[in-house]
């Protein structure tokens, strides 16, 4: 049996932004880049978060307040207990040479992870572009430049760095660099547009997908994605291109809370 | 071999609640060395079922209180339509009905599709607080919905039993009397508690669950066998079957057909074709030409 379930008390809270905040946990958890875990607030429910970063006993998760689970989450104080199953489900592959990261939004925080890992393994040369709505939706600007060789900032409304999407800086950059690798985390539409440039180039990609999780661990059969019955939470939720081409859900459909399925 | 008419090339079944909701994660399931899967139980309305957590581990299996998630009967049977469009493979679908009413609803709409067999869940553990008693705790509930349906099915009807149940030879045979093609059994057992201890708290959201698993097969067997003992239809065999030689326990006892449902969280899809190859292995070990030469064969002592 597999399940490493932990309770523990929050051991601190950071605010990111008006709707973001950094929850930290004193355990072990033997996560890598791109996997999640499953937390639990009692009497409430059970959620799928990503993961932030993790130390030799702490673990970290960035999480966005988006509905009534991460209110409650939200109006919880550092000591209150809350139960994290996991880590769960494929991490990023790791490479080493030219390495270009395409972040969107609150789904950065894994690109931060890995972006720090391939730091730690030697990586040749990281580029980064982390992009939003606006300055203040950004998230780790300052990170992502220590941690980068190059680092790009992009908002939609130009209130830092290049107005327009990561997308657009994406195209821009490839048009006078090649990479090894691509990763790519973000909102789906712009995951999908981030596709369709890295195609375009042939280049390999990995991109950072969502779908609605109960189990967590590739039983209930929320996650499927059609038409090949990939289960993003054991399969994914890191997906490579070759994976990906299969999987015409994306960018397109997905199921919701009784498994059916609407457009994206 | 074949099971309640249908040609199917192994035993092995995907139980009810285990993935069932798309077409693709069926077809998968049948391409990882299943002859037949059954659809997660369809109820009239889509439901949400209870929220998480819905499943809790412990050393001998799990409990879950999924509580009937689904895209509800029409969405549900048209992905049995992509599902036929797209593979060979018997697929069973599962339904559950507050009354005989909606069962019989939901019977109709199951026969104007490519459904093979339809299976009446009368036995779910986990909607208590919201349908009461399970059916299949009642005589005469099993006795009006199993002919009901009967009356206007045409394909194959398998009645899921519970393990709860007091007396289940006479359950068994009451509902082979009602009509019924072909038993499934078991459903989950209990309900049952796994508790955080940190958090003195059940670890289920709902509380409790039903339990499945390792721990619950000794107990699917003997009630199988007992059934087998005393009706003539078919028995699709469910309790905690993760080895070849599980399912070749089941067969023995009384099953025609062998359901693996918790054994996939353990191992994944990869279960059913390493539950096929240990079959085999054992049945060339042991001079069985084919799986039906295995069903009932136990003697007792």
């Amino acid at each position: 049996m597999k399940c490493d379930r932990q309770t523990l008390p929050i051991a601190a809270i950071r605010e990111e932004n008006a709707s973001l905040r950094t929850f930290t946990f004193d355990g072990k958890l033997n996560a890598e880049p791109g996997q999640f875990i499953m937390l639990t607030i009692f009497s409430q429910g059970e959620k799928p978060f990503s993961i932030l970063d993790v130390d030799k006993n702490t673990f970290e998760m960035t999480i966005k307040n988006i509905g009534p689970f991460t209110d409650s989450l939200f109006k919880m104080k550092v000591g209150d207990l809350v139960s994290i199953r996991g880590p769960y489900g494929r991490s990023f592959t790791r490479h080493s040479g030219n390495i270009l990261m395409v972040g969107g939004g609150y789904a950065t925080p894994p690109l931060r992870f890995l972006a720090k890992r391939l730091r730690e393994d030697g990586v040749k040369r990281l580029v980064t572009i982390n992009g939003a709505r606006s300055a203040e939706d950004l998230l780790y600007v300052d990170d992502f430049e220590i941690l980068s060789h190059q680092s790009h900032v992009a908002t939609d409304d130009g209130s830092l760095g290049h107005k327009g999407t990561s997308v657009d800086v994406m195209e821009s950059i490839l048009e006078k660099e090649s990479f090894d690798q691509i990763y790519i985390s973000g909102p789906e539409k712009m995951m999908k547009a981030a596709v369709a440039v890295a195609k375009k180039y042939q280049l390999p990609y990995e991109v950072n997908l969502e779908r609605y999780m109960k189990c967590g661990v590739g039983v209930c059969g929320s996650c499927v994605m059609d038409p090949t019955g990939f289960i993003l939470c054991m399969e994914g939720p890191i997906v490579d291109n070759e994976t990906l081409d299969g999987l015409e859900d994306f960018g397109v459909a997905h199921r919701g809370k009784t498994g059916r399925k609407t457009v994206l | 071999m074949r099971f309640l008419g249908k040609e199917i090339s192994t035993p092995l079944t995907l139980a009810s609640g285990i993935l069932g909701i798309s077409f693709s994660s069926l077809q998968r399931v049948i391409r990882d060395g299943a002859g037949m899967v059954t659809t997660k139980s369809l109820s009239i309305e889509p439901r949400i079922g209870h929220e998480g957590p819905v499943i809790a581990e412990f050393e001998g299996g799990l409990i879950n209180s999924v509580g009937l998630t689904n895209p509800g009967i029409a969405e549900g049977l048209e992905e049995v339509e992509k599902f036929h469009a797209g593979i060979g493979g018997v697929v069973i679908v599962s339904v559950f009905g507050a009354n005989a009413a909606e069962f019989v609803q939901l019977s109709k709409a199951v026969n104007e599709s490519s459904a093979d067999i339809l299976e009446l869940n009368l036995s779910c553990p986990n909607v208590t607080d919201e349908f009461k008693r399970p059916f299949a705790l009642m005589p005469d509930k099993i006795t009006e919905i199993v002919s009901a349906v009967k009356a206007v099915s045409t394909i194959p009807v398998l009645a899921k039993l519970s393990p709860n149940a007091n007396d289940i030879s006479a359950i068994a045979k009451l509902t082979e009397d009602a009509g019924a093609d072909g038993l499934t059994m078991i459903n989950t057992l209990g309900h049952g508690m796994v508790i955080d201890a940190v958090a003195k708290r059940p670890v289920l959201r709902n509380n409790f669950g039903g339990i499945s698993g390792p721990c619950i097969k000794p107990l699917a067997i003997k009630l199988i066998h007992d059934a087998y003992k005393v009706v003539d239809i078919p028995i699709l065999g469910t309790g905690g079957v993760s080895t070849g030689l599980d399912a070749i326990e089941m067969m023995m006892a009384g099953a025609s057909a062998i359901g693996v449902g918790s054994a996939v969280y353990d191992h994944g899809l990869d279960v059913f074709k390493k539950i096929c190859d240990e079959m085999e292995t054992f049945m060339e070990v042991h001079g069985y030409a084919q799986y039906s030469d295995l069903i009932g064969i136990l003697e007792e002592n």
